[in-house]
């Protein structure tokens, strides 16, 4: 019986041929369109986050105890005293890639007629952290830790200075005991990361000046980690972790970003909510034009003796087939622009430079198999929830039109 | 024995202040096997008797059982189960199913009332045969004139061994020729199974078939 149902239903849609391919064709729309502002977000989201890990946070840090909270400092007693002999414990652990002290400070840069605020990088140049900036040079030399006036600035602030290689600029950077100290540098080298706010907000001279400019002493701010597999992090910084030293993981140092993925996930949720509404919606008026068109067959096949639940068996069928269909051509249509998307990006250009997380001008996209069956998953049960109320309506009016047939 | 009794049976329509009385404590019974017209006026009545038997509507009051089993108490899922079980129907026009081919329109109710394949499908040639269609067996309702459909209906209804076939001017769509056919079709039905028929018609070609007349004037029976 259940598979006479099934035909009579498949074949009331044949019947409406261009009803059903349009409804059809609007729930895969639909959800191709909500797949592809899921693959869009995982995409940016995880951009973001491993452009942060690469370029700013690494996968784990440690630093003084007393190092305040989302401030720099240069105090000596926020700093790590024993940095190098640190790094070098840190770098024979066995899930650590590679480790490096870093001094932090604030500076600012001065040409004839520009000045801009900046943060300092003070990096041991030979190190494996730094990969990401040397395959980021545009023109001139990555810098050397012997280099006593050399510096590398990101390519956004030098075409905003008007500056280029071999050109010299005041730089001014805060100290450990007070007053800012001023100095000319070189510029050795110009590198873009592609992310316009950190291409124009940082500068790196090698370790040992920085920390003469600074009066820092051989102190560092942090010990900079990058581990073979960045699920580690929890592990190694519970290994680090000793009085007056505090360790970070990545998820610590990017609170900021995972909270603004979580705030920006209730607003994502609220659109595919929408979006799949509508897509109910014109299920469900397809199948009460179906119903309504149907009203006499609805009172033969009650007059028959059929029971309200098989009939409404029979418009849910319909539902199911239209459901499923467009479902599939859904995750087929939304997966392919995804991963389309995932392998060319969509270029977002000067957007990334206003804002202070990793984005870079290209945004690619990202495939997430759990969402987009989540996405369709849902997607179906809420055509079949409300195909509910077509099925029940037609149930209702089976018997009362089986009477007017005779 | 009685297929089925109606007993003091009562049908009142209102319409806003106006009140029709269709039947009006109407008692009947039809035996098994029986051949009965039921004729009358237009708004005697006819149509609403009928669906009283047809477990499609409840009377206002009054008694109707079939096979001794009174229905007006059942629910609506145990008069589903009595149509399906008891009673064939034959419309005036000729209710098929329109994605379902004549061969799937036979087999419908005996799907419904589960009968298995293979029986089902002997069953079903049989019923085509006895209408004169076995070579219309694929065609759609579409594909088949007036006549073809409402024989096709008559195999349907009768495919699952009813007690009752009940009929509201099955002829009134079709031409003489294929109107008779019909009746010849239900005759002989009629004549080879303990199925007892109902037709409820103006046409006066139709009562010559009958055994029974029953006369209805204004929800009343005026003669039997
Ligand atoms: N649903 C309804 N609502 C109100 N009045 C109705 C309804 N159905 C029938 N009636 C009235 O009940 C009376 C009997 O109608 P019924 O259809 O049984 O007559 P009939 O004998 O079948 O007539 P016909 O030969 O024209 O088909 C008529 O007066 C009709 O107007
Ligand atoms: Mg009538």
């Amino acid at each position: 019986m259940l598979s006479k149902l099934l035909t009579i239903a498949y074949r009331d849609l044949i019947r409406n041929r261009r009803r059903s391919v349009f409804t059809l064709i609007a729930v895969a729309i639909g959800l191709a369109l909500i797949i592809t502002m899921n693959g869009l977000i995982e995409g940016a989201l995880e951009g973001a986050m491993r452009n942060n890990i690469r370029l700013k946070t690494g996968h784990a840090q440690v630093r003084a105890e007393s190092y305040p909270d989302g401030k720099l400092s240069l105090k000596w007693q926020d700093l790590i005293d024993n940095a190098d002999e640190l790094s070098a414990q840190v770098n024979g652990m066995s899930e650590v890639k590679a480790a490096a002290p870093v001094l932090w400070a604030t500076g600012i840069l001065y040409t004839i007629d520009e000045t801009v605020g900046l943060q300092v990088y003070g990096i041991e140049t030979t190190s494996p952290i730094y990969d990401p900036i040397r395959e980021a040079m545009v023109t001139g030399d990555f810098i050397t830790d012997d280099d006593r006036s050399g510096i590398l600035i990101g390519k956004r602030l030098a075409e905003q200075l008007g500056v280029g290689v071999e050109q010299k600029v005041s730089l001014s950077v805060g100290t450990a005991d007070g007053p800012p100290d001023e100095g000319i540098f070189t510029i050795r080298g110009i590198f873009s990361t592609g992310n316009l706010f950190y291409d124009e907000h940082t500068i790196f001279l090698p370790l040992s000046k920085a920390q003469a400019f600074t009066h820092t002493s051989g102190r560092a701010s942090s010990i900079m980690i990058m581990l073979h597999q960045q699920d580690d992090a929890d592990k190694v910084a519970a290994t680090l972790k000793s009085p007056g030293l505090a360790t970070f993981t990545w998820e610590d140092l990017n609170q900021l970003l995972l909270t603004t993925i979580q705030q920006g996930m209730a607003f994502y949720v609220i659109m595919y909510a929408i979006v799949i509404m509508v897509v109910a919606v014109v299920i469900v008026n397809t199948l009460l034009m179906s119903v309504f068109e149907r009203v006499r067959e609805m009172g033969i096949l009650a007059a028959l003796g059929m029971k309200g639940r098989q009939i409404m068996t029979m418009v849910l069928m319909e539902s199911v087939i239209l459901g499923l269909a467009g479902v599939v051509i859904g995750i087929i249509l939304g997966s392919a622009y995804v991963v389309y998307l995932s392998k060319t990006g969509i270029y977002i250009g000067e957007v990334s430079a206003s804002v202070d997380v990793g984005y870079g001008t290209v945004m690619y996209a990202r495939w997430v198999l759990a969402n987009v069956l989540s996405l369709s998953g849902w997607t179906f049960a809420i055509i079949l929830l409300g195909s509910l109320y077509p099925a029940w309506f037609a149930a209702r009016l089976a018997p009362v039109e089986a009477l007017h047939n005779l | 024995m009685e297929v089925i009794q109606l007993e003091n049976v009562t049908k009142i329509y209102k319409l806003g202040e106006v009140e029709t009385r269709a039947l009006d404590d109407v008692t009947l019974n039809i035996k098994e096997g029986e051949f009965t017209t039921l004729v009358g006026p237009s708004g005697s009545g006819k149509t609403t008797m009928l669906q009283m038997m047809g477990c499609l509507d409840k009377p206002n009051s009054g008694v109707v059982k079939i096979n001794g089993q009174d229905v007006i108490r059942l629910n609506a899922n145990k008069r589903a189960d009595m149509r399906r079980d008891m009673i064939g129907f034959i419309f005036q026009f000729f209710a098929l199913v329109p994605v379902l081919t004549a061969y799937e329109n036979v087999e419908l109710p005996l799907l419904l009332k589960g009968v298995e394949k293979k029986e089902r499908h002997e069953r079903t040639m049989e019923m085509l045969n006895a209408v004169g269609l076995s070579d219309r067996v694929h065609h759609r309702p579409d594909q088949l004139s007036g006549g073809q459909q409402q024989r096709v209906a008559i195999a349907r209804a009768l495919a699952p061994e009813p007690s009752l076939v009940l009929a509201d001017e099955p002829t009134a769509n079709l031409d003489t020729a294929s109107g008779k056919q019909a009746m010849e079709v239900m005759q002989k039905l009629n004549e080879k199974t303990e199925t007892a028929f109902i037709f409820a018609t103006h046409d006066p070609r139709i009562v010559a078939y009958a055994k029974r007349v029953v006369k209805m004037q204004d929800g009343r029976l005026v003669n039997d």
